[in-house]
């Protein structure tokens, strides 16, 4: 009796669990047949708009880079650009650029694609009190600065706005006719058609301008899909827009991607719900030894790079060149990486990512390499670490950078005999910010645009002799004049070549400590092939990637 | 009137530490440049789209009252006010309220279901196989905190499960989606079933423990020996004489335990991937939210306010000597 009862429990269940299939037999794979290729992707952060002009992290221009098409694109292994709804950018000065648009491309609302729509794009990015986070990539336009504003910080570090911005459009872009732009910059740069396919150069419509909010949530591109729905912090989808001209469309006619909020992705992926995935540390020994998994794999290195910078502005033993190379050499990077972050970095021994933009090459940083004996000699040479003081490291709050940091202190103080103390503090940046620092602090540089001019100018150049950069103290006008001749080069090549020698000046004055780049790993479904990963932003090229069912 | 002026005093000081951590922690704004450091000008618009830009978030211990005052009045005029990024906190709170309510539902069947049937069996075997045997259950309950439960099933459980379930019966089938590793919001009730479970096995511990004391004291009081010495059936005495007087504290525990099961729902809906309230609250007080943490926070007193009155009413209810004017 008791066993028949358990029976027909056990059999209820198993109807119950089958239940709502109804039919769902295999072969009933719904998302293969009819045409409709879907590909099911992650977004690992909360997404937070969708506006060109304010998307600038990882996912945001993941998403955008199927949704909108940009003046230039860029190459999937070299990363230079190369014209797409451009159609020339030239310049005979460097300093005011001529930009042809291929007539005929439209918005997916129908509005047309014009030099207008550019313009109106980066005015409202350029424009100060709009807040958008690729403001400061108009810097170089003339009439930037009269879109800003004057404001005054007083002495308790309040900024107050002492008078209004004189400008609302930037007196230097200039709409010549339907198909030209002109642009005028405050000095050469040779580099400027670089920046012109990243994501805050994307144009808009006219309709997005008149309702920025709703712009935002829902993009009006011009690009070969058009996002269908998006529950912000959930989920969002994407379909092909049925009258893309442009010639770079990928086979698949969907894309769901899944939000996800501090967990971890990897199960969905491992169940097939998710066609890339990335193993977290803790799976990523099971994730490699798996045959089946590691024969859908695909690494390339990134272009984040984690440094260590120290406050130049405090003096000794800061500013001694032998201590810094003493730190530098303590490091053995490739044990730590093992130890903390398994596949996700690669050991750092230049200041421009090697092989990831044009220019970057490896080995510009001789004294990267891990070398104890050499590294307890530079310290003596730099006169010692004071007895009995601690070294302190400074980062903001994150798990996984204080892991790494420990260890990299650890390394140190076996290394050096420098004990040190991790100082993880959520006002990290407000300190930096202020210089507030006494002791080493992490530091992390995601270039804007593929050049190796981006990672010098940003994190060391500054033009001010007296105080040096903002956040570390540090000045070379050898290095200054070499990124100035750079800029004024006559073309890219010759440009790059003169901000290579720059970051060899840097390496004479050996400023800050390169430990690491990110390095970008996915693992894919059986659904998909030709998974490329951008060697600029480390995302999967969504345009490449090739739906097989 | 009272649940009033709590809700109050809760949004005045939930006002005050996050002004306090804005104040202490740095400016919010800053962190929208990330590694970049920005020009005065550029801090100075995005703090001022971040509603941040009132000096008094600059000065260490200004209460920033006004700010207050301010909300008060937005609040007043049905304006729940915007996150950092100027997404309608009412938005917020539509898109992961319902999933937050779906978690809490299960957790509470599964509460009743473990703790009452449980707790009534091993009050009923007292001393007797089946009561050692729960009570072992409870005990093992209490040594896996809810974190490493989820842990376990999430990445050792779900794949396997799940996979073997879609070969068998299909990819659609309620096997498949109730063993998915992530919350879908394809599915958000079979996808949040076994987090809900695994959320409410953890609390159902010490509730069916507390079930099983409050039964054992009934099943020696007067009334009942009064009940069976009338010749009444075991099952009527048990249902109606024990059960139901015993359900009194277990009633009062369920307003309880509801608010320290928002705790573990911080964890399992971080771990599921559920976008829901205790996921929102803790991103937002890490990122010094203001107004998504005070929105947040009033409407989830609301909801305990809500639950802790039907509470009262169930006394009622339950024992006829409770009456309300």
């Amino acid at each position: 009796m008791k066993a028949r009862s358990l029976a027909a429990a056990a059999a209820a269940l198993t109807l119950l669990v089958a239940g709502c299939g109804g039919g769902g037999n295999p072969g009933g794979d719904t998302s293969s047949a009819g045409g409709d290729k879907t590909v099911r992707l992650a977004l690992t952060q909360d997404v937070e708009t969708l506006l060109p002009m304010d998307s600038n992290v990882g996912d945001n221009i993941g998403v955008l880079e199927v949704v909108y098409d940009g003046l230039v694109r860029y190459d999937a292994q070299s990363t230079k650009p190369y014209n797409y709804i451009a159609e020339d950018v030239s310049s005979t000065d460097k300093t005011t650029w001529t930009i042809k648009l291929k007539p005929d491309f439209t918005f997916q609302n129908g509005e047309p694609v014009d030099a207008a729509s550019f313009a109106r794009a980066w005015n409202y990015a350029a424009y100060g009190p709009n807040g958008m986070a690729n403001n400061y990539f108009f810097e170089r336009f003339v009439g930037y600065d009269e879109m800003q504003g004057v404001t005054e910080e007083d002495d308790d570090g309040k900024i107050t706005v002492q008078e209004e911005p004189k400008a609302k459009e930037l007196s230097g872009l200039k709409v010549v006719d339907p198909t030209t732009l002109t642009v005028e910059l405050t000095g050469p740069f040779v580099g400027f058609p670089t920046m012109l396919g990243y994501t805050g150069f994307f144009p808009i419509a006219q309709a997005c301008l008149d309702d920025i909010e709703g712009c935002a949530k829902k993009p009006i591109g011009n690009g070969p899909f058009q996002i269908d729905q998006w529950e912000q912090g959930v989920r969002m989808s994407a379909s092909k827009w049925a009258d893309y001209k442009g010639s770079e469309t990928p086979n698949y006619n969907k894309i769901e991607w899944t939000e996800y909020k501090g967990s971890s992705s990897w199960p969905d992926f491992q169940a097939g719900d998710l066609d890339t995935g990335a193993p977290p540390p803790s799976e990523w020994q099971s994730a490699n030894n798996d045959p089946d998994l590691t024969s859908r794999k695909v690494v390339r290195p990134g272009a984040a790079l984690t440094y260590i910078g120290f406050p130049l502005y405090k003096g000794a033993p800061y500013t001694n060149i032998e201590f810094r190379k003493a730190i530098s050499m303590a490091i053995d990077r490739q044990a730590i990486i093992d130890q903390v972050l398994p596949g996700q970095e690669v050991p750092a021994d230049s200041w421009v990512v090697p092989n990831g933009v044009p220019g970057g090459v490896a080995g510009t940083c001789a004294d990267c390499k891990f070398d104890p004996t050499a590294a307890k000699a530079a310290l003596a040479k730099a006169g010692g670490w004071p007895k009995g003081q601690k070294l302190k490291i400074s980062l903001g709050q994150d798990d996984a950078n204080e892991q790494y940091f420990q260890a990299i202190g650890n390394q140190i103080k076996l290394n050096l005999g420098i004990d040190y103390e991790l100082d993880p503090a959520p006002d990290f940046f407000a300190r930096r910010a202020a210089r507030k620092f006494d002791g080493a602090f992490r530091n992390n540089w995601f270039p804007d645009y593929p050049l190796n001019e981006n990672y010098l100018v940003g994190p060391y150049a500054s033009g001010d002799a007296k105080n040096g950069n903002d956040t570390l103290g540090f000045y070379s006008k050898a290095f200054e004049d070499k990124l100035a001749e750079g800029d004024k080069a006559p073309d890219l090549d010759t440009a790059v070549t003169k901000y290579q020698e720059a970051e060899q000046e840097l390496a004479k004055e050996f400023p800050t400590v390169p430990i690491s780049f990110s390095q970008s790993v996915a693992f894919y479904s059986e659904n998909v092939d030709n998974v490329v990963l951008d060697p600029f932003s480390g995302s999967t090229k969504l345009r490449l990637l090739n739906y097989v069912g | 009137m009272q649940g009033v002026f709590t809700l109050f005093a809760v949004m005045l000081l939930l006002h005050l530490l996050t002004t306090l951590a804005i104040q202490l922690n740095g400016n919010p704004a800053l962190a929208f440049f990330g590694d970049r450091a920005p020009s005065k000008s550029q801090l100075e618009a995005v703090e001022k789209r971040f509603g941040l830009d009132d000096v008094c978030y600059d000065q260490i211990g200004n209460p920033c009252l006004a700010q207050f005052g301010k909300r008060l009045g937005d609040y007043a005029t049905g304006d729940f006010g915007t996150d950092l990024r100027g997404r309608a906190v009412t938005d917020i709170v539509a898109t992961a309220a319902p999933n937050t309510l779906r978690l809490f539902l299960v957790v509470t069947i599964t509460w009743l279901i473990m703790g009452m049937f449980l707790g009534s069996v091993a009050a009923r075997f007292r001393g007797k196989a089946p009561d050692h045997g729960i009570r072992l259950i409870s005990i093992l309950i209490d040594a896996f905190p809810v974190f490493v439960m989820l842990l376990v099933y999430k990445f050792i459980f779900t794949v396997p499960i799940s996979g073997w379930m879609a070969d068998t019966f299909g990819k659609d089938s309620l096997g498949a989606l109730l063993f998915k590793p992530s919350f879908s919001r394809d599915a958000p009730w079979a996808t949040i079933i076994v987090p809900g479970l695994l959320l409410g096995l953890t609390g159902a511990a010490p509730f069916l423990r507390l079930v099983r004391a409050s039964q054992l004291e009934n099943y020696n009081a007067d009334h009942v020996r009064t009940a069976r010495s009338k010749g009444l059936g075991e099952r009527h005495v048990t249902l109606f004489h024990i059960v139901r007087n015993s359900s009194i504290p277990v009633v009062t525990a369920v307003g309880f335990v509801f608010a320290e099961a928002l705790a573990g729902a911080v964890i399992t809906e971080g771990m599921m991937n559920i976008y829901g309230m205790g996921g929102v609250l803790w991103g937002a007080v890490q990122d010094s939210q203001v107004s998504v943490v005070i929105g947040m926070v009033s409407l989830l007193s609301i909801i305990t306010i809500v639950v802790m009155f039907a509470v009262d009413i169930l006394y009622a209810v339950l024992d006829p000597r409770i009456r309300y004017d």
